[in-house]
């Protein structure tokens, strides 16, 4: 199985990842750290990982995309605008094609890409992942290690939160931490796609992770006379 | 196509000269050519000259030139006997004129047009011909400027000759609406809207942040509807056109994002467009063509603009906008200081019902001699808003009655006035006897009554799309987006950008 993997949480990261009986090879992968250009690059970006794959001819968009065989998108949690246009063209590639469309909290991809570089986590030892969540906060989750698949076990989170309450409840809690804020790849959110397969766990919901209402209060009309 | 059968077309002959040259000085007075350059013309090689005959009586020629070594060709001339204008002659010559430069290997084709003469310029627009520069005093003694033209001969087949009417769907996200519509060249196919207005009225305006998110969301069921609709499959279209400004930063975002993934998965061609031209190019659904030049006048929860449209997509200019509140914006605010709901514009339409418009002289926004002179086509509307608010709040903290209904019809009047005005005045300013109206607000009532009145007593026609398409829409988007098409534009590249001030002049963004 195949999939187009897309992430637009902090910069714009596309890959194409093959999962060939349990054997996973990313084929093509396309990252951009600018977390502020994110619709100028999306389009590329999946070009560009699709090329690598062997999947079309480069910048020319001549034809149905073939050999995909489904979408997964990360959901965040993430600052808004650019969240959005990774989910957004997640959704129309697989409209277009007919896929299957499937959601990963980017944080579980991060966590997966520790594991991978090799972090070994201690005896009662959590992983806790962070992400800049702007106005002074984070997004974080914590992990404790990875099941039989390789899928990392979230034990709280994602939620939103001052860096020093963070700590102080952590803290309060007697909890031991390894930290991590590496940016989110597209390749990580397709490989906890496919050890959430693997697990039986797959999701189909897309929907950003904002973890904030929007900012507007209704108002009473002002007075304009003194 | 009408075939005339009382005309004779054949290929032009030396002894036709005296003739031709009868009917030039005719046509083109004080700018004909002598009889030895006309001369020269009928006998070259590299020329290809046609005369059109009705009882042996010489009523038109026109001839090109395309030199060997060359793929491009040019109209040398055209002329029409007073006789026979209006009656197709014209266009029958000149398609032949770009079937021979086809036969003779042309892949483009160019032509000079005087900027005075619309009604050749109309013609050659209508045969895909595009304006590519201007010459300025071209055409001596008169110090006429001339428009350069350029026909693809390539892409664009000929409208008549069997061209394809491209299906294009257009995504339109910049601001509360999210729109996807899909036509057929000129032929309105599908048309869905999904609203969040519902979602921003307890915050009496449009929130960026609800907007964007409620696009995310509506994008994938209102594809699917449209595509319902128009009875066609994602693969049945040509091509993707989207908005990429101006609109709300982050909504905007959303549409491309999502157009460029829809274009990319299904290789089609992407077109990224202006949302205010949009406007303006939607009444091709309702006349086959926007006629130019026009006056436009935007009016919207998000826009107040005046533009100059002398060409859809060459040559749009704004003469003025809102320097502060859009003209639905002001009438949300004032509707909040009455107490009445979001949208403002339909509660104030509801309001005003029975009231006096003269009944309060609300102040017109830039319509003092001092502010004419900077601001003569710009709008400013918060000052009015202020002067009601300051209205209403001085009866109420005096304890005096006032009448709502005076209140909200001296205030609609007041928008109305200064919008109008300003429009039929850009209009005689600028010799141009076409008003088109667009946006949200031309739903009231009021607005359309006024800018008919005035158009009627100013000698100004006035064009009013439907409803449904003068509001925020996709089938705009998808028009503008076949327009270009059908001029053979180049679609946009990938990375195109969503410009939250897209400037009026760039009608398409590569």
């Amino acid at each position: 199985m195949r999939v187009l993997a897309i992430d637009t949480s902090a910069g714009t990261s596309v890959a194409v990842v093959e999962n060939n009986g349990g054997s996973v090879t990313v084929l093509g992968e396309s990252s951009v750290d600018n977390a502020m250009k994110h619709a100028e690059t999306i389009g590329s970006a999946i070009v560009d990982a699709l090329a690598q794959a062997g999947l079309t001819g480069g910048v020319s968009t001549t034809g149905r995309v073939r050999g995909i065989d489904a979408v997964v998108v990360g959901r965040g949690p993430a600052p808004f605008t650019g969240l959005r246009v990774g989910i957004a063209a997640a959704v129309m590639f697989a409209e277009g094609l007919n896929l299957p469309l499937f959601g990963v909290v980017s944080h579980d991809a991060v966590a997966l890409a520790e594991f991978e570089r090799g972090l070994t986590l201690a005896d009662g030892e959590e992983l806790l992942v962070t992400s800049d969540a702007r106005r002074s906060e984070v997004y974080w989750a914590t992990y404790q290690g990875q099941n039989e698949n390789g899928l990392p076990i979230r034990s709280a989170g994602p939620a939103v939160q001052k860096p020093a309450d963070l700590d102080r409840e952590f803290e309060l809690a007697g909890r031991k931490l390894a930290r991590a804020s590496g940016q989110v790849k597209a390749s990580s959110i397709a490989k906890i796609f496919f050890a959430q397969q693997a697990s039986d766990c797959t999701d189909g919901d897309v929907s950003a992770l904002y973890l904030r209402a929007p900012d507007a209060v209704p108002t009473a009309a002002k007075k304009v006379s003194g | 196509m009408v075939v005339h059968l009382n005309w004779l077309i054949r290929e032009a002959r030396e002894v036709d000269l005296a003739e031709i040259m009868k009917l030039e000085h005719a046509c083109f007075g004080s700018d004909s050519w002598s009889e030895n350059n006309m001369r020269a013309e009928l006998v070259e090689h590299h020329t290809y000259y046609l005369v059109a005959e009705i009882d042996g009586q010489l009523v038109g020629y026109a001839g090109l030139s395309k030199l060997p070594s060359s793929e491009q060709s040019d109209i040398q001339t055209i002329a029409v006997a007073a006789s026979q204008r209006g009656t197709g002659l014209g266009r029958e010559l000149m398609h032949r004129l770009i079937a021979r430069a086809k036969e003779l290997g042309s892949k483009e084709m160019f032509l000079e047009v005087r900027a005075d003469n619309p009604i050749a310029q109309k013609l050659y627009r209508k045969l895909g011909f595009v304006q590519i520069s201007l010459r300025k005093n071209y055409y001596q003694p008169d110090g006429v400027d001339a428009l350069i033209m350029r026909l693809d001969l390539e892409r664009f087949e000929v409208p008549g000759i069997g061209q394809k009417q491209p299906i294009v769907l257009g995504i339109e996200s910049s601001c509360d609406e999210t729109g996807v519509g899909i036509v057929r060249g000129a032929t309105l196919l599908a048309n869905v809207i999904s609203s969040s207005m519902d979602e921003h009225a307890r915050f009496g305006g449009v929130v960026p942040e609800i907007a964007a998110r409620a696009h995310l969301e509506a994008l994938k069921p209102t594809l699917r509807e449209a595509l319902s609709q128009a009875g066609l499959s994602i693969d049945d279209v040509d091509a993707i056109a989207v908005t990429n400004g101006p609109g709300l930063g982050g909504a905007l975002m959303v549409g491309v994002g999502a157009a460029k993934a829809l274009a990319v998965a299904t290789g089609k061609p992407i077109y990224a467009v202006n949302h205010l031209v949009g406007h303006v190019g939607v009444d091709v659904l309702e006349r086959g063509v926007v006629e130019t030049p026009t006056i436009a006048l935007l009016v919207s929860g998000g826009h107040t603009s005046l533009l100059l449209v002398r060409d859809l997509l060459d040559d749009v200019e704004l003469l003025g906008e809102t320097i502060d509140d859009a003209a639905g914006e002001a009438f949300d605010k004032v509707a909040r200081v009455l107490g009445l709901k979001y949208p403002g514009g339909p509660e104030i339409d509801r309001a005003a019902e029975g009231g006096d418009p003269k009944a309060i002289r609300f102040p017109r926004g830039l319509s003092l001699p001092k502010d004419m002179e900077k601001h003569r086509y710009d709008f400013s509307f918060s000052g009015l808003k202020t002067a009601v608010a300051r209205h209403v709040e001085l009866a109420e903290s005096r304890g005096e009655a006032f009448s709502r209904a005076d209140v909200a019809a001296s205030f609609r009047e007041a928008v109305v006035d200064v919008l109008v005005t300003k429009a039929v005045n850009a209009c005689k300013d600028h010799g141009v006897p076409r008003l088109l109206l667009g946006g949200g607000v031309v739903a009231n009532r009021r607005l359309r009554e006024f800018a008919q009145e005035q158009c009627d007593k100013h000698g100004i026609e006035l064009r009013i799309p439907a409803l449904s398409l003068c509001t925020d829409n996709g089938a705009m988007i998808a028009a503008l987006g076949a327009q270009l098409i059908m001029a053979g534009r180049e679609p946009s590249s990938l990375d195109f950008s969503a410009v939250s001030t897209l400037p009026v002049t760039q009608v398409q963004s590569l």
